[in-house]
Parts: structure tokens; sequence; C-alpha cells
């Protein structure tokens, strides 16, 4: 098993289509492709079955007023996709130099991630499942349905979709109003 | 039903048979097997139908048939054969067979071995047998006796007390060795004399009682006595004549060849479905109580009393019986035998042997009576015993009468249903394909969603019946038919609902008596589904409506009305359609109408308008940048111009310069010295390099201005663009847009029915729904609507005593008022009631601590209490205000949807509520602006003005900032401030615009640091994981493709939000206002059927669930136990019928009130849902009143068994 990075020419955003040198030249060898994105120290999992795209000069419009871990808005492609930063929802404290825009599905489904690495693909059949899931935030930890360890990383499996809602939604408070 | 009497057949019978014999003896053996065939058919007849009144003149004929032969063998021969092939007889016997017996009578007549005395013989001995030996014999009173019973058995009571006289007359002569002979010669004319009396009743009547008159029979009775039997004889007279006609219309409807339903032997002949199943379930109560009766043994009073307690409540509920199918007649006597079974019980001493067979008697009279009901004096047959001494209270001869005249009244209409009377012409109403005016567009929706898919299904049952097919070809395609009959009718579409109520009813006769349709009704099938298919296209504005839409529903009604009258045809019968000869004549002659021809019409999906207005924005968007563009380009090229200008100033200023040069005589070069400068202008490289450059200036700008026309063309196609992509936008925002009227029929049902379960009165007048809005914001503004009609009603609307007392008019006025304000939809509900009542609030208020006693609050602090969660000023909670939301979930709606609520209540006038809901946008015109270091769109939504910081003065009084402006103080807010942006500057903010801004009632001054740009863009959702957020409309994408928010400043002055920046904060979820509503599981097929029910039930105050067919049902009862269940009778997979009987059989749900709402209004039906344990039946169309009152009546009911319960186990 060997692991790929999609190397991206960072002039263009790259379309991340699950690798073929994942598969095997023998088709009784099962394989599940998944993207592993990393933020922080923390490694999470995509379906390669989804449409993903790491995304380079994109500009992000920040939006007044909405949850700090909600960086702004992107125009992509017409649509308005929201950008998350999970590192302030996993209090992940650590800088990076670059930091890349990862988005996941398309059109109104579309939501983009702030990630420390270019994926990497891998199988996740090959992934040892761990009993015990690391200790995360209440708001991530109801989201997360299962954790692999492979090559020293813990790997989360995330219900990404629900994640993103839950944390799109705003609580708000009529506290210290200006009138 | 109780075993029958064979005795009279065997009389019958044996008479035919005592002919057989001396037609025998006498060597006329076609005759005797004629008799013999005869007795042999009687005998089968009266087993089959021993109440069969048919056979006695059937029976006359025969005898004059036979006198007629002694008379005319060889003419009569052919007469009797015919004769014996009557299909009343029901001889079996093949054609063959028949000819040789007619063979066989015509050699008794061609061998003459029927002498005319001998002939003599066989005629007297059917009247007087041994006549001759000049006495009277039993023979003969039996003969009369017989008679009399047949009198009886066709109601002539009269006739049969005739008959009993003489028979018993002639019994006491019987033993007298001599009898007067001419009376034996008067008795041989009886007969004769009993025939013109059928014939002429009114005149021969006097001729019976002449013949009992006679010497011979010394009857003691008076003259009067007499004429009070021959007044009898004469007043049957008139039912006589009823009682034929009928016999002639029924004899008309059996002549009908093969097929025919009424020859079955078990059904009545002549009446409807409906009276064959009321009789039956009469036949099995009074035969139930005729058993019970046999099992009661005298002797043991105490038990006895019990018993006769037992009749008593039988036949009481036998008469509600009776009374409810239709037999008022019936009912009366019921209870005038309950009253005397009470009487017996009061004096049960008396109660004999005798009386009990009175009883048993009346119950085997009723058993007679009901199979022949509709013979207009078949009533005579329960009335007839009720005279006698025996009864403790026998019947008075007046009121007799008048039972009998009802009977006779009732007779002819008995199972007669109106609705269900068929019709038999198709007009163009009943193809009519036109959409009521208040249609409701929901179940239209969903209609045309069904209709292609039902259609479809329906065509191609009928298709694989014509092909041969099977009997669940049969039930699916009535299934379907029966499914779009109901959904047509609850959307109003008549042409359909008619159509299919028709093959329906085929259908359903095929299923039945399980045959399927022949190729002619098969045929008929398939045009009727291609017509339905026709329909359903043109409803979906595919097509027009089907030009033979009429041809066709006459072809299907007469099917059925051949189908009802002689039953279906035979399956191989190559019958041509009764109409197919008529069809193409009618085509021809329609033509279509053009105001029948519909806008055609095509069906996407939602999402597929969802992307086309994102994309139509997405042009505006591009277009706008590709305007900017523009712009850019413009300007540069403007400073292009000016560039050129200047180069060309300066080509020129150094043309000048080098021709100064040369004037000067340093020239660049020289040319030829023997000329002058002034003789001769002398150039140099210098010289042609300026003017090159002069002209290559002036060409630039020649080019510049082209490019600048150009530029200007570009911008105008751009322009025009944008105008054609904004009015692509308007168009497909048009395609959401629904007129308020369409739920104007739900606001009208709900006050009704609010109306109905407080017992006050109240109209409702709406305004302004002509007004399209988005169908969304309309969808959202219903529920909070109906919440507040309810509560108008309920806690507004005083009863009709109050209001008078308080001058008002009895009946309420409620009125909704919808007005367009800006981008708003502005929602008055007004009602006349007693407004709010303030002392109460502020009584609840210190009640629940709120309030402190006695504290200073105002009425607008009072006011704002109601919107507190859960707050209510009643002390007794209604069963309307326990179901309705309180004025805080409302008012949460209304705030949800980003719009305000304002109460005005005046009290004893009234109150007012106003609710104001924004509406989409697509565009918006914006200013932009930069709030620290974001870039936002401020929507003019809202803004009266702007203006500039230095026209007014800002004024900071305290903490608080005003704003004089013109004389006039706002109140001041800040931009800044509303959205939470951190202001790290150190010098105070500078402000260079101010918005005044309209919020509700007040006009706030918004001071913005600098407003850059103003331009219509484009509004965007904040897409599905954000959501509404506060404060905003949505994001625009501007020409540089960056993204800004919409602000939305009004929302934000009204509900000033901070978003909580610290950890997640699970969101506190309001409690779900329906949580205690009562619930209700709707189970039907129908999607329109189950979405009515499913809209009706929600605007009643229920919460809804539904599933499409009993398995769905169940599955959702497994973890689900709703407080009643409605459901379908007809389902595919499980029908109502299974699912109740699944709800009984499971102990959780066991005692659940089922309702069965069903199209089948039959008893049958009735009975096999209330078999299965279904507690309510209620048949469509539903008459919502009675099914909301059945359904508080059952979970009353309900409520009482489990408190009855909880007592008894506590207990």
């Amino acid at each position: 098993m060997r692991e790929d990075k999609l190397i991206a020419d960072n002039s263009l955003n790259a379309v991340i289509f699950p690798s073929t040198a994942i598969g095997s030249a023998n088709p009784e060898v099962k394989v599940e492709p998944v993207f592993g994105i990393r933020v922080g120290s923390v490694g999470l999992l995509v379906s390669a079955d989804r449409f993903c795209e790491v995304l380079d000069k994109m500009q992000v419009n920040p939006i007044p007023n909405l949850h700090p871990w909600i960086s702004g808005l992107l125009n992509l492609r017409g649509n308005l996709v929201p950008i998350y930063d999970l590192k302030l929802v996993l209090r992940e404290t650590g800088e990076n130099n670059k930091r890349f825009l990862f988005a996941i599905d398309k059109g109104e489904k579309a939501i983009a991630l702030w990630i420390d690495n270019y994926p990497e693909i891998k199988d996740k059949l090959v992934m040892k499942p761990i009993r015990q899931l690391p200790k995360l935030p209440d708001i991530f930890q109801r989201f997360v349905i299962g954790g692999y360890e492979h090559s020293g990383q813990v790997w989360l499996d995330v219900k990404f979709e629900d994640l993103f809602k839950t944390l799109g939604r705003h609580q708000y408070t009529s506290e210290g109003m200006a009138i | 039903m109780k075993k029958p009497d064979l005795n009279e057949l065997g009389n019958l019978a044996a008479y035919f048979e005592r002919l057989a014999d001396q037609a025998a003896q006498r060597g006329c053996y076609g005759l005797q097997d004629a008799n013999l065939v005869l007795a042999e058919a009687v005998r089968v007849l009266q087993s089959d139908n021993p109440a069969s009144n048919n056979l006695f003149p059937l029976v006359g004929e025969w005898f004059d048939l036979v006198e007629k032969f002694t008379q005319a063998p060889k003419q009569t021969a052919s007469e009797m054969t015919t004769y014996l092939r009557r299909p009343e007889l029901n001889i079996p016997m093949e054609d063959e067979e028949f000819a040789m017996l007619g063979e066989q009578l015509l050699n008794d007549a061609n061998a003459a071995a029927l002498s005319p005395n001998e002939a003599s013989d066989i005629t007297v001995a059917r009247t007087t047998p041994s006549i001759a030996e000049q006495h009277i014999t039993d023979e003969q009173v039996a003969y009369i006796e017989q008679l009399a019973n047949q009198a009886a058995a066709e109601g002539l009571y009269g006739l049969q007390d005739v008959n009993l006289l003489l028979a018993e007359t002639l019994r006491e002569l019987s033993g007298d060795a001599i009898v007067d002979s001419g009376l034996i010669s008067a008795l041989s004319g009886w007969h004769d004399l009993l025939v013109d009396y059928r014939k002429e009743p009114r005149v021969k009547a006097e001729a019976l009682i002449n013949f009992l008159r006679h010497p011979g029979l010394k009857i003691p009775m008076g003259d009067d006595e007499f004429a009070m039997l021959q007044e009898q004889l004469t007043t049957e007279a008139e039912a006589n004549v009823t009682a034929q006609e009928q016999v002639v219309d029924i004899q008309a409807v059996e002549s009908i060849p093969e097929g025919d339903p009424s020859s079955d032997k078990n059904s009545l002949s002549g009446v409807s479905r409906i009276a064959q199943e009321l009789v039956d379930l009469l036949l099995m109560q009074i035969g139930q109580i005729r058993d019970y009766l046999q099992s009661i043994t005298i002797g043991n009073n105490e038990s006895l009393l019990d018993s006769l307690q037992e009749v008593g409540d039988d036949l009481e509920r036998f008469s509600n019986m009776a009374k409810t199918a239709g037999f008022g007649g019936l009912s009366q006597v019921a209870t005038h035998v309950t009253g005397n079974v009470q009487s017996f019980q009061a004096s049960i001493e008396g109660f004999t042997t005798e009386r009990l067979d009175l009883l048993l008697d009346w119950t085997g009279q009723v058993q007679e009576y009901l199979p022949s009901f509709n013979d207009s004096d078949a009533g005579q047959l329960i009335l007839v015993g009720l005279t006698d001494e025996q009864w403790p209270m026998p019947l008075p001869f007046e009121e007799m009468v008048a039972i009998l005249q009802q009977i006779r009244a009732e007779s002819s209409v008995v199972g007669e249903d109106p609705v269900l009377t068929r019709m038999e012409k198709a007009t163009d109403e009943d193809i009519s394909l036109v959409l009521p005016g208040d249609v409701n567009q929901e179940l239209l929706e969903i209609l045309l969603q069904e209709l292609p898919i039902q259609t479809q299904q329906f065509s191609e049952a009928v298709q694989r019946l014509h092909a041969g097919g099977s009997e669940q070809d049969v039930q699916l395609a009535q299934r379907v038919a029966h499914t779009l009959k109901g959904s047509a009718n609850t959307v109003g579409i008549k042409g359909i609902a008619v159509l299919t109520h028709q093959l329906e009813d085929i259908l359903l006769a095929c299923a039945n008596e399980q045959k399927l349709p022949n190729r002619a009704l098969a045929n008929s099938l398939i045009n009727a589904a291609d017509c339905l298919e026709s329909m359903s296209e043109s409803l979906l504005g595919v097509s027009p409506p089907p030009s033979d839409a009429k041809v066709i529903l006459q072809e299907i009604l007469d099917w059925a009305n051949l189908i009802d009258k002689v039953g279906l045809p035979e399956r191989d019968d190559e019958t041509t359609s009764p109409v197919a000869q008529e069809r193409g004549v009618t085509e021809s002659e329609e033509t279509d109408s053009p105001s029948q021809l519909q806008a055609t019409m095509i069906r996407v999906t939602s999402e597929q308008i969802e992307e086309l207005f994102r994309f139509s924005g997405e042009s505006i968007i591009l277009n706008s940048q590709a305007s900017d563009s523009m712009r850019r380009m413009k300007k540069q090229m403007h400073a292009m111009k000016v560039q050129f200008s200047l180069l060309q100033e300066l080509g020129a200023e150094l043309e000048q310069l080098i021709d100064l040069k040369d004037l000067t005589g340093r020239s660049f070069g020289v040319v030829d010295t023997n000329f002058d400068v002034l003789e001769m202008d002398q150039y140099n490289e210098l010289h042609t390099a300026s003017r090159r450059m002069a002209e290559a200036a002036i060409d630039a700008r020649e080019l510049s201005l082209d490019v600048t026309k150009e530029l200007d063309r570009v911008s105008e196609i751009l322009e025009s663009q944008q105008r054609m992509v904004v009015d692509t936008q308007e168009v497909v925002m048009q395609t959401r847009l629904v007129a308020i009227s369409t739920i104007a029929p739900r606001l009208q049902r709900s006050i009704r029915q609010t109306c109905r379960m407080t017992g006050k009165q109240s109209e409702l007048t709406v305004k302004g729904d002509t007004i399209m809005i988005d169908g969304d914001v309309l969808n959202a503004l219903v529920d909070p609507m109906m919440h507040i009609l309810r509560n108008a009603v309920d806690h507004g609307i005083e009863s009709p005593d109050e209001r008078r007392a308080h001058g008002k008019p009895p009946v309420g006025q409620i009125a909704f008022e919808f007005d367009r304000e800006g981008n708003n939809i502005l929602v008055r509900c007004r009602d006349d009631g007693k407004g709010l009542d303030y002392e109460a609030i502020r009584a609840a208020a210190e009640s629940r601590g709120l309030l402190q006693s006695g504290q200073d609050v105002t009425d607008e602090e009072l006011k704002s209490l109601i919107m507190r969660p859960n707050f209510s000023s009643r002390t007794v909670s209604t069963q309307t205000s326990g179901r309705g939301v309180g004025m805080d979930v409302v008012r949460a709606q209304i705030l949800n949807m980003g719009g305000t609520l304002n109460l005005h209540s005046v009290q004893g006038q009234g109150m007012t509520i106003e609710l104001r809901v924004p509406l989409p946008l697509s565009m918006t015109y914006a200013l932009l602006t930069y709030v620290g270091h974001y870039r936002v769109a401020v929507a003019n939504k809202g803004i009266n003005q702007i203006v500039y910081s230095k026209e007014g003065e800002v004024i900071l009084e305290g903490n608080k900032e005003t704003l004089l402006l013109e004389g006039v103080i706002y109140p001041v807010a800040r931009l800044i401030d509303l959205l939470h942006i951190a202001d790290h500057r150190k010098i105070p903010r500078p402000y260079d615009a101010i918005l005044l801004v309209q919020n509700e009632n007040q006009t706030t001054a918004v001071l913005l640091d600098a407003i850059f740009d103003s331009l219509e863009v484009v509004i965007k959702g904040l897409g599905r994981y954000l959501g509404k957020v506060p404060g905003y409309i949505g994001a625009t994408i501007l020409g540089d493709g960056t993204v800004t928010p919409v602000v939305d400043i009004p929302e934000l002055l009204r509900a000033p939000v901070r978003v909580l920046t610290g950890d997640y904060v699970a969101p506190v979820e309001m409690a779900d206002p329906t949580l205690n509503l009562p619930t209700v599981l709707v189970v039907d097929d129908s999607l329109s059927q189950r979405r009515a029910l499913e809209q009706l039930l929600a605007d009643a105050g229920y919460r809804v669930r539904s599933a499409r067919d009993g398995i769905e049902a169940t599955d959702i009862l497994a973890h689900f136990k709703p407080d009643v269940v409605l459901t379908d009778l007809e389902m595919p997979r499980m029908n109502g019928i299974e699912l109740t009987a699944h709800i009984r059989s499971h102990a959780n749900t066991s005692s659940l009130p089922v309702i069965m709402v069903t199209s089948r209004t039959t008893q049958k039906h009735k009975k096999m849902a209330e078999d299965a344990g279904v507690n309510a039946y209620i048949t469509k169309p539903v008459r919502e009143e009675d099914l909301l009152t059945e359904m508080e009546n059952l979970m009353a009911q309900q409520t009482g068994n489990v408190q009855a319960q909880n007592i008894a186990q506590l207990s």
C-alpha cells in the first residue's frame, strides 16, 4: 500500500478524483478509497464517492456577526459556499504557514473548510478501527461515527453534513444591544 | 331464514299430479306429462321461494288452458307448450323436449282420445273433484281454503275472509248426504267469480257476496255484516289493481332473457340492491328474535320475565332498525308488538303458549312480508294477526288502516337512494373539466400528479381485460376508478368524477359476479380509459378536452343501466356496444369549443425552477460584472482620449517649434542654399517626423472615438441584456406566486369548525385576497393565521347572549385583510369581540408571579405579557383554547419569517392583530458601504431618506445619541453597533451618511461611515447550512466577484441580536406547539383524499400523521399511538377492514377508536366494517362537522373508558 499525495497546480483549483493507484489490478481485491484531510492534529476521512476539490486563490468574503468558526463565504461558480474553520471548533492552536481550502460536494450542497495539507488518498479497508475515540469538544464529538488508526495517525469518520448544519445554526442573544 | 314450509307446495303440486293421473286414465299422455312436469316445477319453485305469490296466477292460467284443451286441443297444444316454456317456471327442459311434449299433446288431440265428457271430468276435477256425487268433499273444502291462503298471500284479506267463510260453511255441509244441487252448480262457478273479481274487483265484489248469500249455504250473517265484507273487498280493489300492475312490471322484468339478475331466486325482483340488503339485514334480525322466541319455555315466570324483557329489547331495536331502513310501517307494527310484550310482562301469569305462538306467528309473518315488501299489499301480512283478541292490546282497525297505508306508500321507496339513481343521459355538464372557482390549488396539484399515473394504470388493467385478463384486473381497475372518483369529487372536476363513478359501478358488478367483461364491454371500457387519459392530458394543458367524452360517457351509462336491469352480458357474448351505431354520428357532430381550449401547460419540478432562478441570477451577476468592466473601459478610454488630445497638442506644438527654428535659419540640414527660406520651404527629417507624429496623434484620437462609440454600443447591448435577464428572473419568480384567495376556503372552514366547537356565531370576511404572493410565504402564514382565527373566536367573540347584552349583533364579525406594503405582506385580523381583558391579564400575571400585586404597569406592558410562553388569562381551558396555540408561538412563527406582530385592542370593541411579513426578494437596490473592515450592501428596504452628515446634528444625551434634523429629533443607531463589529479606532468614529430608516412606527437615524456606491443587486440566500441569519436578507455577488452580505436595517433595529461567539451553544429548541394536540392517523391510498383529510384535521387542531395503506399504517402504529384512526375501506396491500382487525388484535391498540371513511354506502359494507370492529362508519363525501363530531365523541368515550379503567385498577 502506498500513499499518494495530490500535487495541485497552485494556479488552478484542483478537482480530486479517487486515485487509480489505490485500485488493485486484481478486481477481487476490494478497496474503499477515502480522502484523508488534516485539520491541526486531527485527521478526517471523506468518502472518495463525494465530489471534492482543493481551492486556491479564492477570495474569502467575511460576514459580520456570524460564528467565529465561519470564515465567510466563497463565490464558487456562482454558489455561495460557507467556509468553516474547524480548528476553532476543535480548539487546535497550532499555526500553519499555508492552509488550503477544501470543498466537499458541489452546487448548493457544497461546503468548504480549511485544511493544513493536501488531501491524501487512502484505503479505508486497510485502516485499523479504534475502539476508543480521542477526546474531542462535545459539538464535534457528536458527529464522529468512527475512528481508524493508520501510519500513526488517527483518522475520524464524521457526518459532515450534520456537523456543518449544526455549526451553521446561529444562536443569538439580545444582550448588549446598542439600542 | 326459516325452513320452507312444504305443506302448501305439496297441495299445489299434488293437484297437478292428480290432473296428470286423470289425464292418464283417459289416455291423454301428453297432458299427463305436461301436468307432471308442471307439478315438479311448482315443487321446485316453491321450495326455493316459499313465499312466492307469483305462482297462483300462473296456476290459474294453466287450469284455464287445460279447460280450453278439452274444448279445442289442437289449438291449445302449442299454447300449453308456450306456457311451459315460461322462464318463471324455470322448467329444465331443452327445446327438443318441449317440442316432443307439444307433439304428444297434439297426438292426444289427433287420437281424439279425449272425449268432451271425459275432458269435462278433468276440468271439473280441478274445481270440485267428486262433485258428481252431490256431496261436498274435504277436497273441495281444502281447495277453497287453498284459495283463501292464496288470497292472504296476495294480501287480499277480504277475499281470504270470503273464501274461509265459504270453506267453513262447506265443511259444515260436507257431512250432509244431500246438498242443494243448485249450490253444487253454483259452486262450480266460484272459481270464475274469483277470476272476475280479480279483474274487476270493484264491480265483482258484489257477486262474491251474493254467492255467499246463497240460501243453500245458510251463512249466519246479517245484511250489515255482508255489507262490511263487501266494503272490505271493495277497499282492497285499488290495492289489488296496483298489485296486478306490479305483477305486470315484475313479469316485464322477468321476461328479459338471459343474464337477468332478478332471476336470482334469493333476491327480490324489481328492487334495488340496497333494498335487498336492508331486507336481508331485517330478516336476519327478526330471524334471531324468532329463534329466541322458540327457545322460550313457559313455566318459570322469573326466567320468562327476563326472556320477555330480552324479546322486548330486541323488538325495540328491530323497530329502530326498520325505521332507519325506511320501513316506517313495519317499525310501527314492531313498536305495537313491543307494547304487547310489555303487557305480557306486566301480567306474566297470563302469558301462555298460545300467546307465545302469537309472537311466533307474527315474526313468521314478518319473515314472509319482508321478501315481498314491494308488493303494496304485502303489509297486510304483518297486520292481520294483530287484531286477534288474544293480544293484550289488539291493533285497532283505524290504526291498522293507517299503518297499511303507510306501508303501501313506503313499498315503492324503500332502498331508493336518490343519489344512487343512475342517470341515463349524459349532458355537457357531466363531462365538464372546468375547475370550480374555489378550487383548492394544493389538492388540484396532487390530483394532477396522480391523474396520469392512475389513468395509465386503469388503461393497462382494461387493456388486459380486453385481451382476456383476470379478476385481479377487474379489481385493480375498479379500485383505480374508485380512487379517481374520490379525488375528482374532492377537487370538484365533474367530468372525471361522473365517468369514473359509472365505471366503478360496472367494474364492481363484474367483481361481485366474478364475471369478466365481454368484448363489447371491454371495448367500451377501453374507450373510457382513453377518454380518461385525454381528460387528464387536458387538465395538464397538454391537449384540448376529448371531443368524444359525451359519447363515451353515454356509452358507459348505457352499459351501467343495462347491467342494472339485466345484469352483465355473458363472457363470450359478442353483443355490440349499445351505442356502437350512434357513436360515429355523434362524433362527427362534436366540435372543439374554443372556450374549452386551455393554455398549454407543462409540469416541472420545483428544483428546476430554482435552478432556472439561480441561473437567471447568475446571468444578472455576470452582466453586472461585464457592465462594471465596461464602465472601467470607458473611463480608460476617456483617459486615453485625453492623452491622445495631449499628444496631438504636443505634436502641433512640436511642429510649430520646428517651423520657428527653421525661420531662425538654424536648419537641421542643408538641402539647397540658392533659395532664401522665404522663397522655398525647405523640409528636413524632423519636419517629416513631427508631422507624422501629429497625424498619428490625430489618427489615434479618431480611433479612440471609434472605440468609444463601439463601447457605447456594447454598453447598450449589456443594458438590454440586463433588462432581459431581470425580466427573465421576474417571470421565473412569478411561477412561485400564489393568490391569497387559495387559502380563503381553509380560513372559512376553520371559523366554522371553531364556532361549532365553542357554540359561538361569527362570520369571516376576507379582503385583498386577490394579491399574489410567494407560495412559500403563504404556506408559512397559514398556520399562524389559523391560530389567530381560532383564538379570535374562542377568546375574542362573545357568546350570542353576551353580544346581545352589549348591544352587538349576535353574530361576531372577523375580517382578514391583506395588503402589500412595500416588500411586505400585511395581514390584519380584526374582530368585534371583547378585546383584551387587561384586568384578567394582570390577575393572571400576578398569580404567576410575573407582576407584583398592585405594580404600576401600562396597558402596552400588559399586552406584551400575552406574548409570553404559555401565558393564558383563561381560568378554564376550553377544548378550542386547549387545542389552540398561544400568541407567543404565533409571534415566534412570524419573527422566524422575519416579520412583526402587533396588537391593537379596545376593550369591549374588539382586537386587531397585525402581521407584517417580508416577501422574498430577488433583487434590491442597495448602498455599498464599509462597516469596519467589512464591505456590506445595505438594502433600501425601509430607507426613507439619505442625508449627509453635515445636514443634521448628533446630540449626546446621557448615553443616548439623538439626531436633530430640520427640527425633528430622531433616535440614533450606528450600523457598526447594529452588526456588532468591533471598532478599534481611538478617535471618534466619523460618519458621512445618515439613513432615516422606518421601522414599524418609528424612524431611526442610522449612521454610516460612507456610501461608496449604489446599485441594483441580486439577492442570494445564505445557503442550506447557514439558513436565515437575523439582520441579513441574504448576500450578493458584486461585479468584481466578491460576496457581500445584504443588510436588512429595519430587522436589525427591530430585533437587534448578537451572535453568541463563545463555545457552541446547543440551540434551545422551541417546544413544538403541536405536541399537546390530539393526534390522528389518516390512512388512505389516494394522495388527494389523504391530503384533504390532513388539511381538514390540521385546520381543526389535530396533529396528523398519514399512511398510504394498511401496511404502512401498521408500521406507524408500532411506535405511534394516535388518539383516533381514520381509514379508507379499499386500499392496496392491506385494506381498512384488515387494518381494523389488526388494530383490534393488538393489546395496545385494541381499544383505539377507528373511523372508516369510505364511499361505500351499502349496509353490507357497513356491516362488514362493524364486524371488524370499526367504531364509526362515515360515507364520502365527508361532512366535516359529522366527522369532527364523531371523532370528538369517540375520543371522549375513550377518555372516559381509560378513566374508568384507572379507577377500577385503583380500587
